[in-house]
Order: C-alpha cells, then sequence, then structure tokens
C-alpha cells in the first residue's frame, strides 16, 4: 500500500512537527495533571507504611491528617489483651504551625511511643520529610523550634508534598505537644504473626465498644477520598481541556493537509478510490499526527516526571504506565474523531474538478 | 454491444442551472466510440468539450440522454457503481497531469492499483512494468515534481493502464507539453488503441493530434457538427 498518508502529512515538515509537538503538549499536560493527582491520592498510603495493622480512635474520624482524636491510654492496655494482638503503640498527632524565616510553615507531627524502630526518638530529637526541610532550609544537626522548643533535626526522610508535610517527634514531646493528661491521640495495633486480621478487629470492637477500629488501607483511603473531593473535577476540566487541545491540533492539522491537496483526492475519487479508501487515508493521517504526538508526550511527561521529582518534590507525581497506555489510546480515539470534519471535507470534493485546469 | 461498439452516448445532453440563466452546455450528443479506435473531439473554449468528457467517463451525470460502457448503461448507476466502473473500466489522461505530488512515479501508479485492491509486490510488479513499457525505468524513484511534463503526462498515462481499462478519455493530453513531448504522448495514445485494442476518446485544441486520430469531430455550443471528419484507421499510425 503506498503510504500516501504519511507522505502527505511529511510533505509539510515544519507543520507536521509543530502539529505532533502540539498534540505532545495536550498529552503532557493531561499526564503531568494526571500524575501529579495519583501523587496526591496516593499521599494517605504513608499510614500502611507505620508499624501497625489497625487504628483505634475515638468515632467519626476519617484519618489521623484530617481528624483529632483521643483515646483514654488504659484502652491501650486492654487492647493488648486482646487475642492476636501484638502490638500496641501510643500515637500522639498534632499539626503545629510556625514561623520560620519570616513564613509560616505548617507540619503534621507524630509521635509513636516505641522503644524501637525508626520511630523511637530522644526527646528533642526531630525526623522530617524532604519538603518541609527544604521549605524550612534546615538539614540534619539542624535546629527547628516548635511551639518555643528546640528541636534538633536527626534524620530526613523522604516524601511530603505541597499540602502534606510530616515530622516524628520522641513519645515525651508528643505527649507534651498534645497536652491532654491520660489520653493518647491513637491507638496503633499490630496483629501477632499469623493472626486472623478480620477475627482480631471483630475482638476488638468487642472488647473496646466505644472506639472505632480502621485499617491502614482504610485511613489511606479515606485520605484519598479527601483529595480526590477536593482535586477530581479540576482535573477532569484539566484533562478534558488538554484532549479538546489535541484533538482540535490533530483535526486543524489533518483538514489542512486535506484541503491542500483537496485536487489530489479529486483525482483518487475520479480514477475510482472508494469513499472508505480515501477515509482511510485521513484515517491514517490523524492517527500518524495523534500516535506520533501522544508518543513524544508520555516520553516527555516521564521526563518531566522525573525532573519534577527531583527538583520540586513538594509536586509528588506519579506516572503509571496505565496511565500512560490509557492517555496514549485516548489520544488515538481522539485523532479517529477528529478525523471527521476532514473527511466531511473529503465527500464534498467533486471528481469532475479534476478537469478543469 | 454486438457490434464492436464500446462507448455510446445517445441523446447526451447537460443543462447548468435553470430558468432564464440556464445553460446548455452539451446539447443531444450521439457518439459511439469502437474497441481500437481514437476519436478526437476538437473544438473552441466554452463549446462543451470537457463536460461531455466528464459525462462519458461518469463524472458528472447527464440532464437527459443515456451512456453505455460495453453492456452497462452508466446513466443509470448509483454513485457507488460509477465509482467502480471508474475504477475498472475508464482511464483518465489529464491537462495538467494530476499526479500525487507526494508521491514518486512509481507511487503514483501503484496507487491506481491499490484503489482496485491491488497491494504490496503484485502492485509494485505491475507499476514497474507499466512505468518501464512507458520508458520510464530511470524514473521510476523520481518526485512526480522532479519530473518533466512528458514524464509526467507517461506516468499519467500508465496510471491511467494500470487497471486495464477498456475505455481511455484522455482532456488535452498535449497542451502542457513542448512539440517533442507531445509527439511523444501522442504515438503512446495512438499505440495504445491500436495494440492494446482500447477505445480512446480525446478532446484536445491540438491539431497535431488529428494526425494521430481516427476521427476527428468538431464540437461547436454543446453540439457535434454534422460535418465530421473521418480518417482511415490505418491513417497516422
Amino acid at each position: 500500500m503506498v503510504p500516501l498518508a504519511t507522505r502527505n502529512l511529511l510533505a509539510e515538515k515544519g507543520r507536521f512537527a509543530m502539529s505532533v509537538a502540539g498534540v505532545a503538549f495536550a498529552v503532557l499536560l493531561v499526564l503531568v495533571v494526571v500524575s501529579l493527582y495519583r501523587g496526591w491520592s496516593d499521599v494517605g498510603r504513608f499510614y500502611e507504611k507505620l508499624p501497625g495493622d489497625f487504628w483505634l480512635s475515638q468515632p467519626a474520624t476519617s484519618d489521623p491528617y484530617h481528624s483529632s482524636s483521643f483515646v483514654p491510654v488504659a484502652d491501650g492496655q486492654l487492647a493488648a489483651q486482646v487475642e492476636g494482638v501484638g502490638t500496641v503503640i501510643p500515637v500522639y498527632t498534632r499539626h503545629i504551625a510556625f514561623d520560620r524565616r519570616g513564613t509560616t510553615l505548617d507540619v503534621f507531627t507524630m509521635a509513636l511511643d516505641t522503644k524501637r524502630g525508626p520511630y523511637a526518638l530522644q526527646p528533642g530529637q526531630i525526623d522530617i520529610d524532604r519538603v518541609l526541610a527544604a521549605d524550612a532550609g534546615v538539614g540534619v544537626g539542624d535546629r527547628l523550634d516548635l511551639l518555643g522548643r528546640p528541636f534538633r533535626v536527626v534524620r530526613v526522610h523522604s516524601g511530603g508534598n505541597s499540602i502534606f508535610q510530616t515530622a516524628f517527634l520522641s513519645a515525651r514531646d508528643g505527649r507534651e505537644l498534645v497536652g491532654v493528661p491520660g489520653r493518647v491521640s491513637f491507638l496503633l495495633v499490630g496483629l501477632k504473626p499469623g493472626a486472623d486480621a478480620a477475627a482480631v478487629s471483630r475482638r476488638l470492637h468487642e472488647a473496646l465498644p466505644a472506639l472505632e477500629v480502621h485499617t491502614s488501607r482504610e485511613f489511606a483511603d479515606s485520605f484519598a477520598g479527601r483529595v480526590n473531593a477536593g482535586f477530581l473535577a479540576v482535573v477532569g476540566v484539566l484533562v478534558g481541556i488538554g484532549f479538546v487541545v489535541g484533538g482540535a491540533v490533530i483535526a486543524l492539522t489533518t483538514y489542512t493537509a486535506t484541503v491542500e491537496r483537496s485536487r489530489e483526492f479529486g483525482v483518487l475519487k475520479a480514477i475510482g478510490a472508494s469513499g472508505k479508501f480515501l477515509y482511510g487515508i485521513v484515517l491514517r493521517q490523524s492517527l500518524v499526527v495523534g500516535a506520533a504526538g501522544a508518543a513524544l508526550g508520555v516520553a516527555a511527561s516521564a521526563a518531566v516526571a522525573n525532573l519534577v521529582k527531583r527538583d520540586v518534590p513538594e509536586f509528588i507525581t506519579v506516572l503509571t504506565l496505565r496511565d500512560a497506555v490509557a492517555v496514549f489510546v485516548l489520544a488515538l480515539a481522539t485523532a479517529v474523531v477528529a478525523s471527521y470534519v476532514p473527511v466531511r471535507r473529503i465527500e464534498r470534493i467533486d471528481p469532475a474538478e479534476v478537469f478543469r485546469p | 454491444m454486438t457490434d464492436g461498439t464500446l462507448l455510446r452516448a445517445e441523446g447526451l445532453t447537460k443543462v447548468f442551472g435553470s430558468g432564464h440563466t440556464a445553460v446548455r452546455a452539451v446539447a443531444g450528443v450521439d457518439l459511439a466510440v469502437a474497441a481500437g479506435e481514437l476519436v478526437l473531439i476538437m473544438g473552441p473554449s466554452g463549446s462543451g468539450k470537457t463536460t461531455l468528457l466528464s459525462m462519458l467517463g461518469g463524472l458528472l451525470r447527464p440532464s437527459e440522454g443515456r451512456i453505455t460502457i460495453g453492456d452497462v448503461v452508466i446513466t443509470a448507476l448509483p454513485r457507488r457503481e460509477l465509482t467502480r466502473i471508474r475504477r475498472d473500466s475508464i482511464g483518465f489522461v489529464f491537462q495538467t497531469f494530476n499526479l500525487l505530488e507526494s508521491l514518486d512515479a512509481l507511487e503514483n501508479v501503484e496507487i491506481a492499483l491499490n484503489v482496485s485492491g491491488v497491494k504490496g509486490g503484485e502492485a509494485e510488479r505491475r507499476a514497474r512494468a507499466l512505468l518501464v513499457d512507458a520508458g520510464l525505468e530511470a524514473r521510476l524513484r523520481f518526485r512526480a515534481t522532479k519530473l518533466s511534463g512528458g514524464e509526467r503526462q507517461r506516468v499519467a498515462i500508465a496510471r491511467a493502464l494500470a487497471n486495464e481499462p477498456h475505455l481511455l478519455l484522455a482532456d488535452e493530453p498535449t497542451a502542457n507539453l513542448d512539440s517533442h513531448h507531445g509527439l511523444e504522448v501522442m504515438r503512446v495514445l495512438r499505440d495504445l488503441a491500436t495494440r492494446h485494442d482500447k477505445a480512446a476518446v480525446v478532446v484536445s485544441h491540438d491539431p497535431r493530434l488529428e494526425e494521430i486520430a481516427d476521427r476527428v469531430l468538431q464540437l461547436e455550443d454543446g453540439r457535434l457538427r454534422p460535418e465530421t471528419v473521418r480518417r482511415p484507421v490505418a491513417a497516422g499510425r
């Protein structure tokens, strides 16, 4: 088969390059927005990395970041006696706003009352995330003051973003900052090896009927739900704009290439080309622009996602293969739709015109 | 048709517009062309030559009259069937060549085969043979824009022959060519009618074409003049 579609497109290399770039920018816009959305949605996965399986909280708690909770310390002892429970870690949480070099920063502090692991800190020590470290301009060994208390940065962990920055404190500091005697914010319960999670959850409900039992996954999902509620509409609009822009670029390019060569399409009609044959040429033109632009856009998105991850950590981007494939396929579908206008143009070409000089 | 007539037009009329602005471009033309015959239709600009050719080629529907190609009355056919007839039975040669500029000579012929469903190696082999036959072996991969006028017209003729049509319709095939290339194209057309037994209708201003025509008809104001110049078929060969 003679590759007329690509020849027509490549006959104007500059225009073809600009069209591909236009589609690539549209795809880049879509994928960057989607990857930012994914990144924000995944922020709550942080709960799943903490050393526990269940969270005991006051009723009507969505997740530690979005809700306050006060649980009697004594409930920790009751929870520890439940069959299948291996560990119970009291957790203190509090949002703290503080001034740093003339800027007000917010941090979500957590303190896990544990003797082992990376969260077992000494009084006066603080473990902050990368974004907070960058915003506050501090590193390991530096001093950071919260509520008039001096803390020494002992670790900078990965994570953090423009809306959610975390710091870990010692249990004593956490308790003092929360300042409610006899209460902790949450109880983080770990299962014994081999314990049946559903059965333990049921027993915790029975033993502590005044508390709610959440899995870490539920908290993560709840967090993602909050993000979705706030951002999904915006993301939808931006993604929609991206596809409209991409589709318009493809339609305009294919339409122009078709109009410029209407006489040639007329010649093909005159020599007996069927509608299917002619529409196939237009469709291939659209698909070539769409596929080349989408491929370039996906590659550019991957590069941008890596750059953002390295240089602007507060913008968490998660570019998944699934999203990239979905956007690529949607770009091709947009190309098919965009070929409608030039196809209509071809329908109107009168083959008898080819006899006119 | 049993009398050897390949193309027959009866009472062919084309009126553009209506009412007092109506223009009768072709008025009651009767014409019969046999296989192996080359008919030249001459006439001044605006005499209706191109309109007549467009109707004979199934590109324009007549207002009245009937056209038969082989055994098929094409004036009664729906658009899709007309497209098939143009693809399978008619070869077109245009004044301005009408080659596809983004394609090379070989591809310009190949695409006519693609149109009729011949693809890949088979299409390339047949296109190559036609162009070699037209003396363009050394120009196969030249873009249409890089060919001389005569070469372009020979490519256009090869394209017209790609699907082995019975009828060849040529509109001013020598108009954009110098005398040397014009003669070349004339020889090719003559050869096609004689050697390949095709019926050919050529409309032109070019009096040189009279040398190769079996019959020369004059079209004036949309009517074929009764005084038709008839030449022996061997004349000019």
